[in-house]
């Protein structure tokens, strides 16, 4: 996915007289559709390279892999009847290692999994997990779905970004559903769960991240108890 | 393994009531009441339904909500209705839905006109869409290959071109990327598809989505024809449509025939037809004039001919290549045997088998079919690489495996695509087929005896050194082999390359034994099958193209020289005209040194030949010109025995004549008149010739052709010691010892219609030595280096290709390509591979 | 009124060791099982629990077992914890609470149903949940709760926690067993159903985390006794989980057949102050909503069907009237458009169409005609599709056209009073600035 083709972007500038209309002036681009949530990077408009080979299933003999991956990724393969079934934490590994899914790391887990290349990104750009395209290394997904968007996610979001913009090694993504409304809006932290975020906590969030400590610690889900009042009760037997 | 034989069942749809084979899908019996129900995702060559693109909604009485015809099998007393107003909604809904992301560019779309999405709108669409949006639009058309471009604009997501890629070449190549509405057909990283088979996504594809590039503009629905006939690219005689335009074909597509090639063609098949019209091809006869190759007319050419070969007489050899029909090889042998009194023809590579042995390899009672590899038990593919040797049977070997859990053993030198979908792989040195057989044989035979009888048949561990192999490998495949004790249909699959060479007829021997081991006697859904050199390999022997060999396989009174000897006797003196019927030594022959000192020396060198290769080029007295696929007339015989007709497709160009007409003018001026003024007077004339052919017509042929190992003419098949022999000892493979073991292969692309059809050239390769990392390291080569392969004074150049699947030990590389072909070498001899 | 069987104790420190859980009677209802029962007598218990699915069909969970096929052949069961409704998170609570509970029904469901291999395919996103599990599986298997030969019984039962790498399609049972095979979680055509060819074509039979965590309870109480609690047909309890605009939201359990009312208000505290419920959804975004009116309804499976709705997967959003239902209704098609796996038409194409006709509404540049052709379309999608995810767009947006029509129509005029032009308006632009913006955001 990388070194893609320029968009054209010649169209949107053709003169439309019969406009005078004050409006707001986004910015127009005939880009092909990109997605809310900023997850995938449809390849639609790409041509193959006709100069290159054929994308058979790499061999070992000339395809180097880490000895750690290959061992991560082999463990994984034992682990199932079929072989296969360990595609995605393959993938998920590579994408540890390397950053991304990228072309070089899916060739690396092909190679060790006897598949094809092919095989594995067509695994890889069905999960919005797995990134294929250079992503930062701080994860922060905000849940911008109904339950945390009626609590104000999408300003969450906005917020998140700006703060975050120009830093390479930020990856902030609007997500799906993360089965947190009750801590609505949350985002996932490089894989940690905080909420009930406000617009405050956004800087502190973001210094902590970048200084590598632990994201929001009294606002952590897996500290939140049951609000079930009867959850914890004595009847219950949590005293016992 | 049984293959399905339903029962008839009754089901009523649309009121009708229709008798169909229990179990079919719904969207195909449903054809059987002459009702159509719309399809796009449903291919049922693509195995099982996946029911996509909800197209073929029909309701069922008793079930609530609508079902996919396609995924439906019928059952009995099913009531099916596809005309109720919930039915016509669904379609309509669906069609609506596929038309809001398609451009409708029908105008410019090659489909239109036998477009799928077209008809089916036409026939089942709203007629109108509520959609406003504006569609999407995207660069168009973009390629997916050198052959296929891709217009993503047009795809509907039917599925059908990735499981293709998926299931049924396997080559996972051809993948969907994103998901939802963002789904689409791509590749991974922007490789190219390029693969063996990839053409058939063009095929299938419902819309405009996937065209062919050498397609593309030529052509609309409208000014093309279609004409039937069969593929000459190689043994597998895939059953082909030609589309013609004004007497040029433009486009081959398959026509469907479960017993040949499952409705499937390679690109070499199917892209290969540009070659029918290239410039440099031959269309006039050509005599070599002071040196130079001219044209000339046909009375001077055959005039010549006559007289050169009157003058060589009896020292005339001929040499009929694979894609020579049987109607001309018969000719052939009667110009030979009649005109000249020439016992000298062959239409195998070398090594002359003994009649008996042809007569027992292929006995009707051993013959398996090529449907007996999809549903056997087990397969054994014996030396031989169906992909490169007959690519279709690749994908047969494949259905088999996949869907009905055939036991695949594969036994090679080389490494085998098939591998990977193999049970067992047995590895053995190259040219040690022989040997393999022979430790296969003892290892069958030590299992039947059990322990106690060990060694009769030589000692297994024994036999496995000495063929390179691996004797655990071997009692593995022979187990397998042997299943549980019963009675199992095993197909073995070998190439006609194991019993070529010196000892040819000693591994013929062997693979008679292990056949006779495993295959029970006349047991349908078991036997041999042989993949010829050539594509008509099995038919030219069966007409008497053979050595010691007359029509039929009668005895024949002189026996011959076969191809080596001929080749050397030329290059002695001792034979003094060369006959070549579709065929350059220097091309297609091992031994290429041997051929070139023949060509050079002989008095005469008459060749038929499409087009002027290296042998030819430079040493052919006399060329005629020899007609393309489409434009044969005749018949062939296919491996398994089944006679299919050729039909002529277009015209013969320029000067070009019939070639069964040249050679029955021939033998005429040879005072030997065969009395064939017609191509069907040709073919009835062999049907009288070959005793197991008789009664064959035509007509009988039909577009299908008719197995006549099937036929009561299979009697006539000439009666042969069928084994057990007592096999020799078989030499021992060469020990590396510092150099490499020589494996020569000849890919599916050593074709000289990938070198000119110009959208196939891109597949021409120049020669590569494939070899262990291990050696490369110890040799001080490195991937992609350049390297020299080399013994005996005689060298070849090639890059190195580091596979970490090929045995340590050996080295492979490739024949029947232009420039440094492996012919230069002997297999299975030892060579020096050295960086340069 | 309230039951705690399944949240009894959960929040007790260290539950999620197998210490804790075995002083508080874990793993006893294994020991019986193994110990005393046959597979049979387990289903049975089952069946008579009257437990049903508690992921959102709703199906039968001892019937379910007992269509797995006595053949011998490997057989599976399959957790599906890719919770990823949205609205619901009871079984993240659960898993990383008490995940001994989970591991202990998993054990009991897979000997009832014959299976050997077991999975639980946990979604991506719940890594720390997964970590968890992980730990807990060692536990288990250290003390022979797992592996082979489990309580010297002679049942072997291997479990492999699987991780989702992301996508909504893969909590549909076939889609999760494609996912798990290591394909695209495309969902499969059915038949054949998953209890007769299911993961690497094995039988399968594939629960929810929290029926599986439920099964424990079962066999110390008894079916019979269980199924006292709840109604006839929605036996037992049920975790509930209440977001959105609502003061305490958060998983509670409930004895099936209570009100609505008392779960949103009485438990969830209702929604903040000076607002009042506008609609809600009461099983997950998929179901159809519900109104004010309808919150004496009783929360159990047949009412709520009744009502024309479901229960789903217990998840109940509610949406307070400071917002647009329009708003809701494109949020919720722009969520199912992302998340249509893209295999059978009338879904992938049915949800990218509704989101730009949504778009077309919210920016005021659609007419009450197309609220028609949007319904249309919807109508269009239902009992069309290869999976239900089509039909879990539909039904919700349909019913939110159905009982809003006036708020759309309203909407659609106010948007064209603010901005004739439309949001996307741009001087000197295309043709016309909406379809720009169409293209852009299709």
């Amino acid at each position: 996915m990388i070194g893609r083709r320029k968009k054209r972007a010649d169209t949107a500038e053709l003169e439309r007289p019969r406009t005078r209309v004050e409006a707001p002036t986004p910015e127009v681009t005939r880009d092909v559709a990109r997605f809310e949530h900023g997850s995938r990077v449809p390849g639609w408009d790409d041509a193959v390279d006709l100069e290159k080979d054929p994308a058979v299933i790499p061999d070992p003999a000339t395809t180097p892999v880490p000895a750690e991956l290959r061992a991560e990724i082999e463990a994984q393969m034992a682990k199932y009847p079929d072989f296969r079934s360990a595609a995605i934490p393959a993938l998920a590994a590579v994408q540890r290692h390397h950053g991304w899914c990228s072309p070089e790391a899916v060739w690396q887990a092909a190679c060790v999994m006897r598949l094809t290349p092919g095989y594995l990104i067509s695994v890889a750009t069905f999960y919005d997990m797995l990134e294929t395209r250079p992503v930062g290394r701080n994860r922060v997904y905000v849940c911008t779905n109904i339950s945390c968007s009626l609590c104000g996610a999408d300003e969450l979001l906005a917020r998140m970004k700006e703060e975050t913009a120009g830093d390479p090694s930020f990856n902030v993504r609007g997500f799906e559903c993360l089965g947190a409304c009750d801590i609505a809006p949350m985002a996932s932290v490089n894989d940690v769960y905080v909420g009930p975020m406000s617009l405050d906590d956004v800087p502190t969030l973001v210094t902590q991240i970048r200084e590598g400590l632990p994201p929001l610690p009294n606002k952590q889900l897996i500290r939140r108890k049951s609000v079930d009042p009867n959850a914890a009760s004595p009847g219950g037997g949590a005293s016992a | 393994m049984p293959r399905p034989n339903p029962d008839t069942i009754a089901f009523t749809i649309d009121g009708l009531e229709v008798n169909a084979p229990a179990g079919m899908m719904l969207a195909d019996a449903a054809k059987l009441g002459d009702v159509e129900i719309p399809v796009f995702c449903y291919e049922p060559k693509l195995g099982a339904p996946v029911g996509a693109c909800r197209m073929c909604l029909v309701e069922i009485e008793g079930i609530p909500k609508l079902q996919t015809a396609c995924s439906t099998p019928v059952r009995d007393g099913m009531a099916v209705t596809t005309q109720t107003a919930r039915v016509k909604e669904a379609q309509e809904a669906v069609l609506e839905f596929l038309l809001i992301n398609h451009p409708l560019d029908c105008p410019v779309c090659d489909k239109g006109g036998e477009c799928p999405l077209q008809d089916i709108t036409f026939g089942w669409g709203p007629g109108r869409s509520r959609f406003i949006e504006p569609k999407r639009h995207f660069v168009k058309p973009l390629a997916l290959s050198p052959l296929i471009a891709i217009d993503r604009e047009r795809c509907i997501l039917c599925y059908r071109c990735v499981r293709f890629s998926q299931e049924i070449s396997e080559d996972y190549q051809l993948v969907l990327q994103e998901r939802g509405a963002e789904s689409f057909v791509s590749t991974f990283d922007g490789h190219p598809y390029v693969a063996p088979f990839s053409g058939n996504i063009v095929e299938l594809c419902p819309v405009g989505a996937l065209t062919s590039q050498p397609y593309r503009f030529r052509a609309r629905p409208w000014d093309i024809e279609g004409s039937g006939s069969v593929c000459l690219g190689c043994p597998t005689q895939c059953n082909v449509e030609y589309t013609v335009r004004d007497e040029r074909v433009l486009r081959v597509l398959s026509r469907q025939h479960d017993g040949v090639d499952d409705g499937w063609l390679c690109d070499r098949g199917r892209f290969g037809y540009q070659s029918f019209h290239a410039d440099q091809r031959v269309t006039h006869p050509l005599m070599r004039v002071d040196g130079e190759l001219v044209p000339v007319g046909w009375e001077r050419a055959l005039d010549e001919a006559a007289a050169a070969l009157m003058a060589a007489g009896a020292q005339t050899g001929a040499i009929a290549g694979g894609t020579t029909t049987n109607e001309e090889g018969w000719l052939l042998q009667e110009l030979m045997r009649g005109g000249l009194s020439s016992p000298n023809l062959d239409s195998r590579q070398g090594g002359m088998l003994p009649r008996a042995l042809h007569a027992a390899l292929h006995a009707p009672s051993l013959q398996a079919t090529v449907p007996d590899l999809e549903f056997a038990h087990a397969v054994l593919v014996i030396d031989c690489e169906p992909v490169d040797d007959a690519p279709i049977l690749d994908l047969r070997i494949r259905k088999g495996v996949r869907r009905n859990g055939v036991q695949l053993a594969i036994a090679s030198s080389r490494p085998s695509s098939l591998d990977a979908n193999a049970q067992v792989v047995a590895r053995y040195a190259p040219g040690a087929g022989e040997a393999f057989c022979v430790a296969l044989n003892a290892a069958l035979a030590e299992s039947d005896a059990g322990p106690g009888s060990a060694g009769r048949h030589g000692i297994v561990e024994e036999l496995a050194d000495a063929a390179g192999a691996d004797a655990a490998e071997i009692r593995t495949l022979a187990e397998l082999l042997r299943g549980d004790g019963d009675v199992r249909d095993v197909v073995i699959l070998y190439a006609e390359r194991l019993t070529q060479g010196m000892r040819g007829e000693h591994a013929a021997r062997a693979l008679l034994n292990v056949a006779g081991r495993v295959i029970p006697a006349d047991y349908d859904g078991a036997g041999l099958l042989e993949v010829p050199a050539g594509t008509n390999g099995r038919g030219l022997r069966e007409v008497g193209v053979l050595p010691n060999a007359g029509p039929g396989l009668e005895p024949s009174t002189l026996i011959g020289l076969d191809t080596a000897a001929i080749g050397a006797s030329a290059a002695a003196g001792a034979i003094r005209a060369l006959y070549l019927l579709h065929v350059d030594p220097l091309r297609d022959l091992p031994a290429r040194r041997t051929w070139r000192g023949a060509l050079r020396r002989a008095d005469a060198v008459i060749a038929h030949a499409d087009f002027l290769s290296e042998g030819l080029w430079e040493h052919a007295t006399i060329v005629f010109p020899a007609e393309s696929h489409a434009e044969k007339e005749g018949t062939i015989t296919h491996p398994d025995g089944r006679v299919q007709r050729l039909r002529p497709a277009i015209a013969r160009p320029d000067a070009v004549r019939a070639e069964w007409n040249v050679l029955a003018d021939l033998s005429a001026r040879l005072d030997h008149d065969p009395q064939v003024l017609s191509g069907p007077m040709a073919s009835a004339r062999l049907f009288e010739a070959v005793p197991f052919y008789a009664g064959l017509t035509l007509d009988e042929l039909g577009g299908r052709g008719v197995r006549w190992p099937a036929r009561p003419g299979a009697a006539s098949w000439p009666a042969a010691d069928m084994g057990p022999f007592g096999l020799e000892v078989p030499p021992h493979a060469p020990t590396p010892n510092g150099s490499l073991r020589l494996g020569t292969f000849r890919s599916i692309w050593a074709a000289h219609e990938v070198e000119i059809a110009p959208a196939l050239k891109f597949l021409r390769h120049a020669q590569r030595a494939e070899l262990h990392p291990s050696d490369a390291e110890r040799l001080g080569i490195a991937h992609g280096g350049r390297v020299t392969v080399g013994a005996h004074g005689s060298q070849i150049s090639a890059t190195a290709v580091l596979r970490s699947s090929v045995p340590e030990g050996s080295v492979f590389v490739e024949q029947g390509i232009a420039e440094d072909s492996a012919a230069e070498l002997d297999d299975g001899g030892l060579v020096e591979v050295t960086p340069q | 009124m309230t039951q705690t069987i399944l949240f009894s104790g959960i929040d007790e420190p260290g539950l999620n060791t197998i210490d804790v859980y075995r002083r508080r009677g874990g793993y006893e209802s294994l020991r019986r099982v193994l110990t005393q029962m046959t597979p049979e007598q387990v289903t049975d218990e089952l069946i008579a629990s009257g437990l049903r699915g508690r992921g959102g069909a709703g199906f039968p969970s001892g019937k379910k077992i007992s269509f797995i096929p006595k053949v011998n052949v490997d057989k599976y069961l399959v957790c599906n914890a890719d919770e990823s409704e949205p609205g619901t998170f009871k079984d993240r609570e659960l898993m990383q609470k008490s995940p001994h509970m989970l591991i202990e029904g998993i054990v009991i469901g897979a000997f009832a149903a014959g299976a050997n291999r077991s999975f639980i395919y946990i979604r991506g996103e719940y890594v720390e949940q997964a970590d968890i599990i992980d730990a807990a599986i060692l536990e288990a298997q250290d003390a022979g709760f797992l592996g082979e030969d489990i309580l010297g019984s002679g049942f072997d039962l291997s479990l492999v926690l699987h991780r989702g790498a992301g996508a909504y399609i893969c909590g549909e049972e076939t889609g999760l067993l494609d996912s798990l095979e290591g394909k695209r979680g495309n969902p499969r055509l059915k038949p054949p159903f998953p209890a007769n060819q299911g993961l690497y074509q094995g039988p399968t039979v594939i629960n929810n985390v929290e029926t599986l965590a439920t099964m424990p309870h079962i066999i110390r109480m008894g079916g019979a006794e269980y199924a006292k609690i709840g109604t006839e047909s929605s036996t037992g309890t049920k975790l509930v989980s209440v977001s959105g605009n609502v003061r305490r939201p958060g998983n509670y359990e409930i004895e099936l057949g209570v009100s609505s009312r008392e779960i949103i208000y009485g438990l969830a505290g209702g929604p903040p102050p000076g607002r009042d419920v506008k609609f809600w959804f009461p099983g997950g975004s998929s179901s159809p909503v519900l109104t004010k009116d309808d919150l004496d309804l009783a929360y159990d499976f047949n009412t709520l069907a009744q009502a024309k709705s479901m229960l789903g997967s217990g998840a109940i959003i509610v949406v307070d009237d400071s917002n647009a239902v329009v708003d809701v209704a494109l949020k919720l098609a722009k969520f199912y458009k992302h998340e249509s796996c893209g295999k059978c038409t009338p879904c992938r194409e049915g949800t990218r169409w509704t989101v730009s006709m949504l778009e077309r509404v919210d920016s005021g540049l659609a007419t009450p005609m197309d609220l028609d052709i949007m319904a249309s379309v919807q109508e269009q999608i239902m009992g069309n599709c290869l999976c239900v995810l089509g039909d879990a767009m539909a039904m919700p947006v349909a019913s939110m056209i159905t009982k809003f029509r006036d708020e759309f129509e309203g909407h659609i005029e106010a948007a064209r009073a603010r901005n004739p032009w439309g949001p996307g308006a741009v001087a000197g632009g295309d043709a016309d600035p909406v379809l720009i913006q169409g293209a852009v955001g299709a």
